[in-house]
């Protein structure tokens, strides 16, 4: 899986491209759980480029979205489209996150709650505990 | 059933009075342009002008009670859907061949015997779905509009065709630039109609330009305004050569009555997951019988119409009351002699037009059938040989002058050869395709992109559902990700897919403990902080993404199957 990043202000956006499974999902955690310590947690994680994503993948999205909301950031996704926005249905996320049509449309939404000082907005705030 | 949300009256609603009427105005509107149809035929046989306009009469009358008999629900016939009856384009090509061979009474024997056909047929639909795959469908409807599309130019620009006059070519163009514009830039119910809009400004500049013969339009103020049609005319032959392009015709024109009363399914049940093929059966047995209805009264094939369910979806009215007004309303047009008049009169400019508008949907329709099947070398060599032979026919004519008699019902139609060329060629490629294959997958070398390969050449091979491929392949990767981090012990993972038409089956087989598939997802707390909680929605997506799934353990093998449906 690659993994690029791209920052727009105070958000930072990840791009993905590939697949999200057991054998890449522990990169994509360490890596987005470091820009989240080194302060950049207002995030946006972009699927555009995903073509599968197993069960590893959204319990780090889970993980990403507490460490995220604990730093006082949030998290929005975008790209989600086709057969991940299939999987992302049935395992019941779709309702769990901030998700937006484009890259551009997120970060806009993340950089706009930040204006607006709304806090801890990682995720829709629908957390199932 | 659970009403979706932009559906305003559903099939049991009464619709107010003048919703239902304007409703089903609309409906005869976008109806009557296939009328080009059977025009066409009668005038590849010269046939007078009082007989086409009688003929006309009864094919309305032919068409109301088709649109009844689908509507209503009598007994085991009718879907019960607003889906009226049209005559179909899939007839046009045979019916052109029977009207050439032996006349107006071999094409009405010939109609009935495909609408016989049509009601065996609809007691065996699994069956021909299975000798009729996908991407056959779509190469017949593709040759059925290029067939078509063919027959309407030929009417113009044939050898023994009268020359075309440049009034003849400006009235044609203006036609079909009233069509195209209102359906490219129009809106609302000018786009709706504008074949009808178009129909009608092509007949005003038709007598603008002086294309009505001399006293045509006049001879009709001699007609009364309300009066039955004869059936002095009825004749049925019958010729054994013209059973292959009628059945072919027929096979069509099921498919296509089945895939529109799914579509009527799904307009009205939000909860719609697959077909049901009891009213699927309804609706081609009640297709079937309007078909030899047709014949046995003197009119041209009719099929459910595609454009009309289309035009209930967008208007979210699907009431069956409306369903029931349309049919009365073509009873009663049959009733109306100066209007069948003034349709046999239109001109050939006018009625070519309509037709290779009407086509251009067809033919595109026929692409996207091809297409929505993965394809492997051996489809693709059936689609395009399919084609070529289908083309070949229409570009070189001498291919059916040079066959014998018995054949010519078979090549002389490029519908018929390319349908016989991808029926032949789809049973013998057939030959060396395992309905049943696996592969070995060594845990310590998994490779994800190795088992999607596998289930997508596969898939390509059978004719698959790319969709349904895509479930599958997410289905055996997932499953593996967690057997292998969760419960393998030692050995290889063997996974076997197996397909028919209808199924697609994956098993997994592991020496290993079996893996939970629950019912409730975990909590999100459960998934984030452990192992547990992952495997566990590993099970639930695994679940919920197949149609039914069973896990089973023999000794320390655990096996897991998946189905899905096709």
């Amino acid at each position: 899986m690659e993994i690029t990043e791209f920052k727009s202000g105070t958000v930072t956006a990840v791009a993905l491209k590939g697949r999200v499974d057991s054998s890449t999902a522990g990169t994509l955690k360490d890596r987005l759980s470091k820009l989240i310590e080194s302060g950049l947690a207002q995030l946006v994680i972009d699927f555009r480029d995903v073509a599968y994503i197993s069960s590893a993948g959204f319990r780090t999205l889970l993980i990403v979205a507490k460490q995220s909301a604990d730093a006082h950031g949030r998290l929005a996704l975008c790209g989600i489209a086709g057969e991940v926005k299939r999987l992302f249905d049935i395992a019941a996320f779709t309702d769990l996150f901030l998700i937006l049509p484009s890259r551009e449309e997120a970060i806009a939404a993340i950089a706009q709650a930040g204006a607006s000082g709304k806090s801890g907005a990682s995720a829709s705030g629908k957390s199932r505990t | 059933m659970r009403r979706p949300a932009n559906l305003v009256y559903t099939l049991d609603d009464i619709p107010p009075l003048h919703v239902t009427a304007f409703n089903a105005i609309q409906h005869v509107g976008l109806i009557a342009i296939n009328l080009v149809y059977p025009l066409l035929v009668f005038h590849l046989v010269d046939t007078p002008l009082p007989m086409v306009a009688n003929l006309l009469a009864v094919g309305m009358i032919v068409l109301g009670a088709a649109t009844l008999l689908q509507v209503m629900r009598l007994g085991p016939i009718g879907s019960g859907f607003l889906c009226p009856a049209t005559f179909s384009a899939a007839y046009l090509s045979p019916s052109l061949l029977a009207a050439k061979a032996g006349g107006l009474p071999l094409l009405f024997g010939m109609t009935l015997f495909a609408g016989l056909l049509e009601v065996a047929l609809s007691r065996a639909l699994h069956r021909l779905r299975a000798v009729f795959p996908a991407e056959l469908s779509g190469v017949v409807i593709f040759m059925i509009g290029l067939s078509g599309g063919a027959a309407g130019l030929r009417s113009l620009l044939a050898a023994d065709a009268a020359p075309v006059s440049a009034a003849e070519w400006q009235v044609a163009a203006f036609t079909l630039a009233v069509m195209v514009g209102l359906n490219v830039w129009g809106k609302g119910l000018l786009r709706m109609l504008c074949a009808l809009i178009g129909l009608a400004a092509g007949y005003a500049a038709a007598a603008f330009a002086g294309l009505f013969g001399n006293g045509q339009l006049n001879g009709m103020d001699n007609m009364p305004w309300v009066a039955a049609p004869g059936f002095g005319h009825l004749s049925w032959s019958f010729e054994l050569v013209m059973a292959v392009p009628f059945a072919i015709a027929c096979v069509a024109a099921t498919m296509k009555a089945l895939g529109t009363i799914t579509v009527c399914q799904r307009m009205v049940d939000a909860d719609w997951v697959r077909p049901d093929m009891r009213s699927a059966t309804r609706g081609v047995l009640a297709d079937g019988i309007s078909t030899a209805l047709a014949g046995l009264l003197n009119a041209v094939g009719t099929n459910t119409s595609t454009p009309s369910v289309g035009l209930a979806s967008a208007t979210g009215v699907a009431s069956r009351r409306v369903g029931i007004v349309i049919g009365l309303l073509f009873l009663a047009l049959g009733l109306l002699p100066k209007l069948t008049t003034l349709l046999a009169l239109m001109p050939r400019s006018v009625m070519v037009a309509a037709l290779l508008f009407s086509i251009c949907f067809i033919l595109i329709n026929g692409v996207q059938v091809m297409t929505s099947r993965l394809l492997d070398s051996r489809k693709t060599l059936v689609i395009g040989l399919a084609l070529i032979a289908g083309s070949s026919v229409e570009i070189f004519p001498v291919i059916a002058a040079h066959a014998g008699a018995s054949w010519r019902p078979m090549i002389g139609s490029s519908l018929v050869f390319a349908t016989l060329v991808g029926f032949t060629l789809n049973l013998l490629f057939r030959i060396g395709v395992k309905q049943t294959v696996a592969l070995t997958i060594e845990p310590a070398r998994i490779d994800a992109q190795q088992v999607d390969d596998f289930l997508r050449q596969q898939g390509g091979r059978w004719g698959a559902r790319p969709d349904v491929i895509g479930r599958a392949s997410f289905a055996a990767n997932q499953l593996v990700e967690a057997v292998t981090e969760n419960c393998w012990k030692s050995g290889p993972l063997t996974l076997q897919a197996s397909f028919d038409e209808f199924n697609l089956d994956v098993r997994l087989s592991y020496r290993g403990e079996p893996l939970e598939f629950p019912d409730r997802r975990p909590t999100d707390q459960e998934i984030r902080e452990t192992d547990e909680g992952m495997r566990r929605l590993a099970g639930f997506m695994l679940r919920h993404n197949a149609d039914r799934m069973r896990s089973e353990a023999q000794g320390d093998v655990a096996t897991v199957h998946f189905h899905f449906d096709h």
